[in-house]
């Protein structure tokens, strides 16, 4: 049984740390270093849903005591004794039983009015700037999570800081200058289906031993997710939903324990997204929150099962938010502001901010009052360990949601 | 002859000349430094996309020089095939677009009798790496190919000052707009940046005065237009210099510069010789010198690879081989026919997608290559190109290889194919290694297969 990455971890820890500084390295090269050591300090995991197509936050998180939110939606309006309380003013929409179940647990916190100034309405262009967190184009590389993986990469520790797993082509925030990130339909593609060893002698070429590290490390994670890949989600407890496939997935890989800390799921299909609901929202959108809630309980269900509760941090986004008002087809159109789920064993649990005012709109969409950076920088800097500011190319304050 | 008796290990490659001029002068094989299979093979995978027994063979044969001249100037008619391909992928392009074309290209690096122009041409592809995903259409797409390997051996400075009006090239840096008001200066910084000069040799300055050379470029329906009203013909101040410079000044301009040269010439030697140990600035001089007076690439090229430092052991297993040169490598060396549609998705998955570079730097490569994931993945597609069947065929046949030269028998087929993928870099006992995969049922094809197999996981089979 090959050790644990983690018990490595906490054995060898500090005195690496301080073996590379002793060495006279570079100053350049010894920041990197600090950089990429400081985010191996720990094991925690983030694990993160795009919700494709712009999540209509007023009847997710809905504000039913609210008469604008009464008067503006005739046929999406959700009725208050459908939804699952969270406040004397605010419910959960009807599909989401279970996220009220997690909120109870304070296993779930909900951050409101979360967006970014000058909102882009274009698909295309709100995507983009929730991928990259470069909200005023000034060219900063790859995605967000990307730049989070190279910044992460250690040329002796673990290659695979982040991974993708669903079926769509992998989303834009991935996207590393010099890590592959990869894309995984099944933990399967990591298994080797034969594998040896290769007998050596030492080598004074350092690429060579670099490839001779990385096959050791490649055969014993082989070793640890041939077994748990084969396992069946249903037995496992989840549903049939293809997020819930691709959290069953995300579950085994952390349950491999193998170095991965971001994992990227998607809910609506990429392209547009199915979030997206000029037309006839209700049904469409009662499927979707249905499979969110129900998958993301399964995977805390089985994250508990499996002893990882603690170091697993969810979090949902979608590119923005929707009109306040419907518009006339039983849809909404493109809006701003909505809020944010964070699931897991870490969060001190409730409600983050207020209620975005329904009466002070922008182009009928309630406006942002926590720029996402805010949360970018608290899942980095607070949850994972990284250096939030290297990564989003400025200071932004992290939010209060996590327990000490 | 076979194989077997002119092998030398590897690491026997000659010791790393000290000086400069030494290190360029064209190696001439002699005591101490012995041409051999693995020098022949070394040079073939740097030069192109791998070999052939017979190719290996005919370049032993042949000598490091001889084979050099050919590698430039090849026998077959390179021009007519070129021509022959630039018709299917234009064909392939229009019909499936992006991923069609890639799989042209591949298909291109397999058969084409014009490996080195071919190797290089990827070379500049990652050098300007235009983002294809906004290019639009994947024709486009195959004339930024064309313009780069039209030029790949040729004059830098005919092939900079044509990008400068390549669709591609300014869609893939978001350039295709560059109104005299508001001069675009994404193409001016990469120009700087990333192909010529290199960061912290320029100023913010001359950003914006190389970009105001620049204005009046613009691509309409896929096409480049020259808006004269749109051009800023007043005088600008780039790098020390002063003139009502254009696109193609200011390309002048940026190749007097001494640290052009010095770049090309530095990443020339990381594409060619070493990922890592980077060639100190006393041996880059000469190199740079000669192509700070010509601009010749081919010539740049040539000299590097006659050198004694190419045939070092400072050169020999001195990189990764990149997801191509695995993928390619293998199927060359195993005579056989792939899809390479199909190959150009698992490439992509081992990190390198053709037109899509993960950054204007283009690919980091080196180490880079190779993580728990991509190797992973490596060893599955060769075992998905070694399976005998599924979705890439019975199209490698290794045993039939082995046969075919005149290796029957099971020991020296094995041996065949140690020689023919690793070159002896390791003492390995072909016979037992036969015994260890000889587990399997399915007679000598199987077996052969699943020794070729083993020996593309080896460690040393992922350096190039």
């Amino acid at each position: 049984m090959p050790t644990s990455r983690r018990h490595f971890l906490k054995a060898s820890l500090g005195a690496s740390a301080l073996a590379s500084f002793a060495s006279g390295v570079p100053g350049f090269l010894a920041r990197a270093l600090a950089a990429a050591q400081r985010a191996q300090e720990r094991d925690t995991v983030l694990v993160v849903v795009q919700l494709t197509g712009g999540n209509d936050g007023l009847n997710t998180v809905v504000p039913f005591t609210d008469d604008v939110y009464g008067r503006s939606r005739s046929t999406l309006r959700l009725p208050a004794a459908t939804l699952h309380r969270i406040s004397a003013d605010l419910g959960f929409h009807p599909d989401m039983k279970e996220f009220r179940g997690l909120f109870d647990e304070e296993l779930l916190s909900i951050v409101q009015g979360v967006g970014y100034p000058r909102q882009d309405r274009d698909h295309d262009g709100a995507m983009r700037a929730w991928h990259t967190a470069d909200c005023e184009a000034r060219g900063a590389p790859g995605g967000w999570l990307g730049r989070a993986a190279d910044l992460a990469w250690n040329v002796d520790g673990p290659g695979v800081p982040a991974a993708f797993v669903g079926s769509i082509p992998r989303p834009f925030g991935l996207s590393a200058e010099a890590t592959v990130v990869p894309a995984l339909r099944s933990l399967e593609e990591l298994v080797l289906r034969e594998a040896q060893e290769h007998g050596s002698s030492p080598s004074d070429n350092p690429l060579l031993e670099h490839v001779r590290a990385v096959d050791r490390r490649a055969r014993s994670n082989s070793l640890r997710l041939e077994p748990l890949a084969r396992q069946d989600s249903g037995a496992a407890g989840y549903p049939s939903f293809s997020l819930a496939q691709d959290l069953h997935q995300a579950a085994r890989l952390i349950e491999a324990d193998i170095g991965v800390r971001i994992i990227y799921c998607e809910l609506g299909g990429g392209g547009i997204g199915g979030f997206d609901n000029h037309a006839n929202q209700l049904g469409n959108h009662c499927a979707l929150l249905r499979q969110l809630a129900e998958s993301v309980a399964a995977f805390m269900r089985d994250l508990r099962r499996i002893g990882a509760l603690p170091r697993v941090l969810l979090m949902t986004f979608s590119e923005f938010g929707r009109t306040v008002s419907e518009n006339g087809r039983r849809g909404t159109g493109h809006g701003e502001a909505a809020p944010l789920f964070l699931v897991g064993g870490g969060l001190k649990g409730g409600l983050a901010g207020p209620h975005p005012s329904l009466t002070d709109l922008v182009d009928d969409a309630p406006k942002h009052h926590t720029d996402f950076r805010r949360v970018y920088a608290t899942v980095l800097e607070k949850w994972l360990g990284f250096d939030a500011r290297a990564v989003l190319g400025e200071e932004f304050a992290p939010l209060d949601l996590l327990r000490p | 002859m076979t194989a077997r008796t002119t092998l030398s290990r590897g690491s026997e490659a000659g010791p790393a000349p000290a000086d400069p001029e030494q290190a360029w002068q064209p190696y001439q094989p002699g005591d101490g430094r012995p041409w051999n299979l693995a020098l022949a093979a070394h040079l073939l995978r740097r030069a192109g996309f791998g070999a052939s027994h017979a190719r290996l063979q005919q370049a032993f044969a042949a000598g490091p020089q001889r084979t050099i001249d050919v590698l430039l100037r090849p026998e077959a008619d390179a021009a007519a095939f070129d021509r022959a391909f630039d018709e299917h992928e234009a064909a392939a392009a229009d019909a499936g677009g992006e991923h069609a074309l890639r799989g042209w290209w591949l298909r291109r690096m397999l058969e084409t009798p014009h490996p080195l122009q071919e190797k290089t041409t990827l070379f500049w592809l990652g050098h300007v790496a235009a983002d294809g995903s906004r290019a639009g259409s994947a024709r486009l797409l195959q004339e930024h190919v064309r313009l780069l390997r039209s030029q790949a051996l040729g004059d830098t400075r005919i092939l900079l000052a044509s990008l400068l009006r390549d669709p591609a090239t300014l869609l893939g840096h978001g350039a295709e707009q560059s109104h005299r008001s508001r001069p675009n200066e994404r193409l001016a910084r990469h120009l700087l940046e990333n192909v010529t000069l290199g960061p912290g040799a320029f100023s913010q300055e001359d950003v914006q005065e190389a970009a105001r050379a620049l204005t009046g470029g613009f691509v309409r329906d896929g096409r480049y237009a020259f808006v004269a009203r749109e051009h800023d013909a007043g005088v600008k101040r780039i790098l020390g210099r002063q003139g009502s410079f254009a696109g193609d000044d200011l390309i002048d301009v940026l190749l007097e510069q001494p640290a052009t040269a010095e770049r090309l010439a530095q990443k020339l030697c990381r594409w060619l010789i070493a990922d890592e140990d980077e060639p100190e600035r006393a041996l880059i001089a000469p190199l740079a010198a000669a192509f700070a007076h010509e601009h010749d690439f081919g010539k740049l090229v040539e000299t590097v690879l006659r050198s004694n430092l190419f045939f070092s052991a400072r050169a020999y297993r001195r990189k990764v081989k990149s997801p191509i040169e695995y993928a390619l490598g293998l199927v060359i060396a195993l005579e056989g026919v792939v899809s390479t549609t199909e190959l150009a998705k698992d490439l992509a998955a081992l990190g390198q997608e053709l037109f899509r570079p993960p950054a204007a730097k283009g690919w980091a490569g080196g180490r880079r290559w190779i993580d728990e994931a991509t190797l992973a993945r490596r060893h599955n597609l060769a075992a998905d190109l070694l399976r005998g069947a599924g979705r890439y065929g019975d199209r490698l046949d290794p045993h039939q290889v082995a046969r075919r030269h005149g290796c029957e028998r099971e020991d020296s087929a094995a041996r065949f194919l140690v020689d023919l993928l690793l070159q002896g870099d390791r003492d390995l006992d072909a016979g037992a290694l036969l015994q260890a995969v000889h587990g399997t049922s399915g007679g000598p094809a199987a077996a052969a297969r699943a020794l070729a197999r083993a020996l593309a996981r080896f460690p040393e089979y992922q350096l190039a």
